[in-house]
């Protein structure tokens, strides 16, 4: 148990800094979403670049930040059931979750999107838009963003099953996420 | 081989997600699963090939590469930023004071507070929260009846989500395959007529039961007369330009949507930055520069167009440079810093968390089309009477009781992918369709014992005020929001009225022919066949790909 703890307490430290990654590119992807409008007012210039270069953010921090909303327990719920049980039985939802609903999920998405970056760094794919961006570097995120979900998933499954049997005290806090 | 019939495989997979989902498992991984688990059956069952399967990631691709569900994010971080930058305080303080003296003052300047907020930002969590935090303590004080004052509070902060640039109306823009504009603009009718109403009320229970809502002694007024106005002002100037930045850019056509948000950030940065009592004198001098300059640009642009030409770049590097300045006293303060960071932290996981209810639902539809999911939803809801009203009576019945349950992104993402299809089908206007479901699922807010309006004011509101008044007092609120679900339907031109005439196509017009499976489409939503934009790219010879992040105006 101690070693897979370890291996789930890796797992979080990565997860987190990716996180840490992702929080950053909200505030980026923002800056250079207003500095876009802002140069198309005062200069009238446009570059597709910059215009992409904001969704292509915006697709990083989703699929990089999705692992550690996982390690926060921020995914929603509909909670009427699960608000209401013993912590136990929450434990056991959750591992009763992961393991048939989103590790094999995520497992085949990080398995069916692989084929979409490798053909597209094959082709070395580029925007059809004027002076637009590489295709790979973001399609990257995609298969790895699905793999980041299945460990922080493992990592979450690990430290549940040691709530249940006592190696780690039970602490399943779940609250709503503002909107 | 065939152990379930392709007729049971849509009932099968629809009574799968509810249970699922009753469980309590993140929603997002559940309909994922779900979705997968009968894909692969029907796989098994030869339904359809594995070849229909790999089509996912690209759909997975087609939301995380939408520039438009990027307003998500920037509408979010804006909210967050708004929420705590002293703008709720000046308005409710100044309008407060105005309206006080009045009985019911306070309920009507909630209201309105409520709508100029709301036309600033597009989350209700923050109008709630700083209207809960300036105006209970008031409304406590001076005596006015706990369940009004917590009630108009939770409503006003619902008008948010009517009112544009609301988020629930670019979310369901997205997913109906509409222009977010067209969308705006067929939200303004409602929303006025929802103020309207919510003043309506307030009047009416002043009238009624003068005692919950006594006027305030005018001796109480800490300001009077000029100082009264520059109060006011101090509140509602910023806010106009807030509103320019954010909807007058949108309407102009001068930027997107998603743009619109940013710059909205931006605007809620340096107005937190303004308020700040470490707002140190160089930046103030900036912060008039800026004020200056772009009363200038302004001018020049309507006056003297050639002039502005010539001009435009100079005038707006000053702008910029002023702004600059002003922007990062949010850098030096440490308050601010953490206050923005803090904001980038919640929005990331928050966004993360709606885009993965979205690919969930996506995996989920997807499949779900594929074993003739929408003749089963068709055969379902087209046989109900009343045709097209009937319809909507069903669907609205439905999704308010879905409303205690899930909330608006969930019901945008699973119910109205299914549902709209067969709206379609009977002719009904998909912007008024979606401008409907918006008012009806600010109900999802006010639910006792779930909604999220209750919630945050239970967060904020003094120990004093029982849970128990806040649930009570949502309910005539909850009465008067299906009020407003009944004269959206009774009134389909509230709604079409305000939309630009080239596009509008009368409902009862259109026959559309919808196909069966169409797995085309990135985000679930079917192809506008016989539509004018559907015409439009039938004449072309290679008609491109819809493209719906777009907006129109």
């Amino acid at each position: 148990m101690g070693a897979l703890l370890g291996f789930s307490r890796a797992i979080d430290a990565m997860n987190a800094r990716l996180g840490w990654v992702a929080d950053w590119l909200v505030l980026l992807s923002c800056l250079i979403s207003a500095g876009n409008a802002f140069s198309r007012y005062a200069f009238s210039i446009s570059s597709n670049a910059w215009l992409e270069i904001q969704w292509y953010m915006f697709a990083a921090l989703v699929m990089l930040g999705t692992s550690y909303t996982l390690k926060k327990n921020e995914h929603v719920r509909v909670d009427i059931v699960y608000a209401n049980v013993s912590t136990r039985a929450q434990i056991a939802i959750d591992i009763f979750g992961f393991i048939l609903f989103m590790l094999p999920a995520t497992v085949i998405m990080a398995y069916l999107s692989w084929p979409v970056f490798h053909n597209s760094w094959a082709q070395g794919e580029i925007s059809s838009n004027a002076g637009g961006l590489l295709r790979w570097p973001v399609k990257i995120f995609l298969p790895v963003g699905f793999a980041l979900l299945t460990l922080q998933g493992l990592s979450e499954l690990i430290k549940r099953i040691a709530m249940l049997t006592g190696h780690m005290k039970a602490d399943l806090h779940y609250e709503r996420p503002l909107q | 081989m065939n152990f379930i019939p392709l007729a049971w495989m849509a009932p099968l997979m629809f009574g799968g997600l509810v249970l699922f989902m009753l469980v309590g498992f993140p929603v997002s991984f559940s309909l994922a699963a779900v979705g997968l688990f009968f894909g692969f059956l029907a796989i098994e069952h030869g339904y359809f090939s594995f070849a229909f399967m790999q089509a996912l990631p690209e759909r997975v691709f087609g939301i995380v590469s939408n520039d438009t569900l990027l307003a998500i994010p920037f509408f979010t971080l804006m909210g967050a930023i708004l929420e705590r930058c002293g703008l709720a305080e000046d308005l409710l303080d100044g309008l407060g004071q105005l309206f006080g003296p009045v009985r019911g003052g306070l309920g009507y300047a909630v209201v309105v507070v409520g709508a100029i907020l709301g036309a600033i930002t597009g989350t209700v969590a923050a109008s709630v929260i700083a209207m809960g935090l300036i105006s209970l303590p008031v409304m406590m004080r001076y005596g006015y009846n706990m369940q009004f004052a917590t009630g108009v509070i939770a409503a006003s902060g619902t008008i948010t989500q009517l009112i544009p640039p609301s988020l629930v109306l670019i979310v369901l823009a997205d997913v109906l395959g509409r222009s977010v504009g067209d969308m705006y603009a067929g939200a303004w009718g409602p929303s006025m007529v929802q103020i309207l109403l919510f003043c309506g009320y307030v009047f009416l229970v002043s009238i009624f039961k003068p005692q919950w809502v006594p006027g305030i002694p005018r001796e109480s007024r800490t300001l009077h007369g000029w100082p009264l106005i520059k109060k006011c002002l101090w509140g509602i100037v910023p806010s106009l330009v807030l509103i320019f930045l954010v909807l007058g850019t949108i309407f102009l056509g001068l930027a997107t949507p998603t743009e619109a948000g940013a710059m909205g950030t931006v605007g809620a940065i340096g107005l937190a930055v303004v308020h700040h009592k470490q707002f140190s004198p160089t930046a103030r001098i900036a912060g008039w520069i800026a004020l200056v300059v772009i009363t200038v640009i302004g001018i020049v642009a309507l006056a003297a167009p050639a002039l502005y030409d010539e001009l435009r770049a100079w005038l707006f590097i000053a702008f910029y440079a002023a702004l600059a300045v002003v922007l990062a006293e949010g850098i030096r303060i440490t308050e601010l810093r953490k206050l923005i960071w803090q904001a980038s932290q919640n929005t990331m996981r928050i966004t993360a968390m709606v885009i993965f209810i979205l690919i969930g639902s996506t995996i989920f539809v997807l499949v779900f089309r594929g074993v003739d999911g929408d003749p089963f939803i068709e055969h379902l809801l087209g046989g109900l009477p009343g045709g097209a009203v009937g319809f909507l009576i069903f669907v609205n019945v439905f999704v308010f009781f879905l409303a205690f349950f899930l909330d608006f992104f969930e019901i945008a993402f699973i119910i109205v992918p299914l549902l709209a299809p067969v709206a379609q089908k009977l002719g009904i206007d998909l912007i008024w369709f979606g401008v409907l479901l918006c008012v009806n699922m600010q109900t999802s807010f006010m639910h006792p014992p779930f909604g999220f309006a209750l919630f945050y004011l239970r967060g904020i509101a003094p120990k004093e005020i029982k849970s128990s008044e806040i649930y009570w007092g949502a309910i005539p609120w909850v009465v008067l929001q299906v009020i407003m679900v009944a004269i959206v339907i009774a009134f389909p031109q509230l709604v079409t009225a305000f939309l630009d005439k080239g596009n509008n196509v009368d409902p009862d017009s259109i026959t559309i022919e919808i196909p069966q499976s169409d797995f085309q489409n990135r985000d679930g939503s079917v192809e506008l066949p016989g539509t004018a934009e559907g015409e439009a790219q039938e004449e072309e010879e290679t008609p491109p790909p819809p493209d719906f992040s777009t907006p129109q105006k």
